[in-house]
């Protein structure tokens, strides 16, 4: 499978394998052979082919856990690399999830939400407490509360619908 | 394996007033420990440096390789009893690098009562011993005891994990090859004339070492033999008389250096190899555990966020993500070494005991060491999860922790009750290591609910002959189980008891579990084999 890179906000499918002392890159069906080695203070010498000429490159590059930050001919390149099991994942995002259940029987301690609240991703919706324990549940996705079935004190059952929630583009068209 | 998505806003004024509780809790628990490792009464510092011996702090130092981590363990046992005059239950036990092997260090701490065995001290002692067994470590004892604490002898000498369980535990490391080294920097009378006795090596400094099975007095009492303590058990009489020593020194420091260079003989281990990789960085920053853990104990938190932060890279493969969800499984590395990790993120249902049995069969399968994080409330009670068999489901997750041949390390990082602690390789399931949060609190229920149950049980006595009592009368019954239960629920009692390894500050767990991983691999690692799995 190739990397996936977000590059000027394109994403690109990079794929890299080895060939003699450097590497091939594969990128839009095509391959790029290129060779990098280190240089001085921490630099990287990179050697690409362009034309039937070699070129050759300095580079500085800076990692920040996904992002990379290379800095080429006095201009920085900002790329994000983005894992596949994120990216996958979040392609069918939305629609996941749009009942919030009750994990465990228990009762309800707080409600921060109402019904046509726009919400985001990780935001508390509700504090409920069993076997002694209170538990934070927050929205899964970004959304717009679309039903609140529950009130403060009230008990449920395990798997009970708690809120349901929609996307915002749902709300929209309606 | 992709990094975790961490949801915590550090910015948020639930997340800052948990970081400054936590980390009052943290300054505290060095607080502790500093003062038990080092605050003691001038006379007993005044005496040792009148016979030319070093405090038991700089006797470790001058033997471990300069620059390498110590794991001292159980820092703060017996911090809770006799009004916190035994610290450390009188002697420091740890894993150290010595002439670049991994060792169990045993040394007596003569600057506490002489160095005298109380029954903490041996159940400390015999603790560290069980480490070096399990873990296949070779042992240094820093010998200088005046011997069992007579007044408690009744608690100390004669059952089975008393005093005699140190020898036995020695001569079972000799039996599997482990060896061992002992140092004899004080008298070594009685019971711990066999520390050295038992040990492949032994050492002692002349003047101050002396090894015998009774002291003059006791020699003058029993046979009106009178005799000095040289000529008794002396370093010159045992090493080119009786053959009991086999190095004599002419201090302390050239005893320590020899028992390097002892070390430095032992066969280099053939160590256990597991899934290893380039260490890395956790992405999300360790400090950050202080604003997750709440400050209450009855508040839930995601136990992937305490993950985030322990493993390389902040990277997480989890095992059934939708299902039993209460229960995180999944896989790691920590300092490079692959491991699963079961953590709690709720109470226990048929589901997650299912997932965690079979998770934990797993790792055996493929030789992944199991690091279990707790923060548990028990397994679900009620009629719908008894039909379901919560019981049995439970009792699944409890053969499989016990079957489990792949080391166990456990991190008590919340709550600790009822029957989850067994599934989550409590104590009694031979953890390699079981190390615990300063806010950590254990116990067979929580302490209101204890308060509760016995303040209504005696209402009910009282109501039979007839009585009633006013609501302050029951409040005066239930404030003092109250009291002492969370006193003994607490992390400083269990630690007290050696209920653990020791109290870690969060931000070490990740140094604390890699160390410990290293040690463990010093031993095979077997095939799984379990007992009947109740269907």
């Amino acid at each position: 499978m190739k990397h996936g890179f977000k590059f000027k906000d394109a994403e690109y499918d990079v794929g890299l394998s080895r060939s003699g002392d450097g590497y091939r890159l594969h990128l839009n069906g095509q391959t790029w052979p290129f060779t990098l080695h280190p240089g001085e203070e921490g630099n990287w010498i990179l050697s690409s082919q362009n034309g039937g000429r070699t070129v050759i490159d300095h580079l500085a590059v800076a990692v920040d856990g996904d992002d990379v930050h290379i800095h080429l001919d006095g201009e920085t390149h900002s790329l994000r690399f983005e894992h596949a099991l994120e990216r996958l994942a979040q392609l069918n995002e939305a629609g996941a999830a749009d009942a919030i259940r009750a994990a465990m029987p228990g009762s309800l301690i707080s409600l921060s939400v109402a019904t046509g609240d726009a919400v985001k991703k990780g935001q508390t919706l509700l504090v409920m407490e069993s076997m002694k324990m209170e538990t934070t549940i927050v929205a899964p996705r970004d959304g717009v509360i679309a039903e609140v079935l529950v009130a403060a004190g009230q008990t449920f059952d395990k798997d009970a619908v708690l809120l349901s929630l929609e996307s915002q583009d749902e709300d929209n068209e309606q | 394996m992709k990094r975790i998505n961490s949801a915590i806003n550090t910015n948020s004024a639930d997340f800052q007033a948990n970081a400054e509780h936590n980390r009052r809790l943290a300054a505290e628990f060095r607080e502790k420990q500093r003062a038990a490792r080092h605050d003691r009464p001038q006379r007993d510092i005044d005496r040792l440096r009148k016979q030319n011996k070093l405090t038991v702090r700089e006797r470790i130092e001058r033997l471990l390789d300069p620059g390498t981590p110590f794991m001292e363990l159980s820092s703060l046992a017996a911090n809770e009893m006799y009004d916190g005059s035994v610290p450390g239950a009188g002697c420091v036990t740890g894993i150290g690098i010595v002439s670049g092997r991994e060792v169990v260090i045993n040394a007596g701490d003569p600057s506490v009562k002489g160095g005298a065995w109380y029954p903490i001290t041996i159940k400390k002692t015999v603790r560290a011993l069980d480490i070096a067994i399990e873990n296949r470590l070779p042992v240094v004892h820093l010998c200088d005891s005046a011997g069992g604490f007579l007044p408690e002898q009744a608690e100390l000498f004669a059952d089975k994990y008393y005093a005699g369980r140190i020898f036995r535990n020695q001569c079972t490391l000799s039996k599997m090859g482990v060896q061992q080294v002992s140092v004899v920097l004080g008298h070594c009378t009685a019971g711990g004339a066999y520390v050295p006795g038992l040990s492949d090596y032994n050492v002692i400094v002349r003047g101050t070492g002396a090894i015998f099975l009774a002291g003059p007095p006791l020699v003058k009492a029993a046979t009106g033999e009178e005799v000095s303590v040289d000529e008794l058990g002396g370093c010159d009489m045992h090493t080119s008389v009786s053959g009991t020593a086999d190095y004599p020194a002419s201090s302390e420091d050239e005893a320590i250096a020899i028992a390097r260079d002892i070390v430095a003989q032992f066969k280099t281990p053939d160590k256990t190899r597991i899934e290893w990789q380039e260490p890395e960085e956790p992405y999300y920053d360790p400090n950050e555990l202080y604003g997750i853990i709440p400050r209450d104990i009855k508040q839930q938190f995601d136990i992937r966020e305490v993950i985030a932060r322990i493993v390389d890279g902040s990277r997480f493969h989890e095992y059934q993500p939708k299902y039993g969800t209460t229960l995180i499984c999944g896989y790691a590395h920590i300092w490079g070494y692959k491991v699963g990790i079961i953590g709690n993120n709720g109470v226990l249902f048929n589901d997650s005991a299912l997932k965690g049995a079979h998770f934990i069969e797993l790792c055996n399968q493929n030789k992944v060491p199991i690091i279990f994080l707790q923060n548990i409330t028990g397994y679900m009670v009620g009629r719908e999860y008894e039909r379901a068999g919560i019981t049995k489901d439970g009792a699944k997750m409890i053969m499989a922790v016990t079957g489990c041949e792949v080391p166990k390390f456990t991190v008590m990082c919340h709550g600790s009750f009822g029957a989850g602690n067994y599934g989550m390789s409590g104590r009694a399931f031979d953890s390699r290591m079981l190390f615990a949060w300063p806010q950590h609190q254990i116990s067979v229920m929580g302490a209101e609910q204890a308060a509760n149950t016995l303040a209504e049980v005696k209402v009910r006595q009282l109501a039979r002959a007839g009585e009633t009592l006013t609501p302050e009368q029951i409040e005066e019954i239930r404030q003092p189980v109250l009291a002492e239960f969370k006193r003994k629920s607490s992390a400083y009692w269990s630690t007290s008891e050696i209920w653990d390894d020791g109290i870690l500050d969060p931000v070490d767990t990740r140094n604390a579990l890699g160390m410990a991983i290293s040690a463990a691999l010093n031993a095979p690692i077997r095939d799984p084999s379990y007992g009947v799995f109740r269907m």
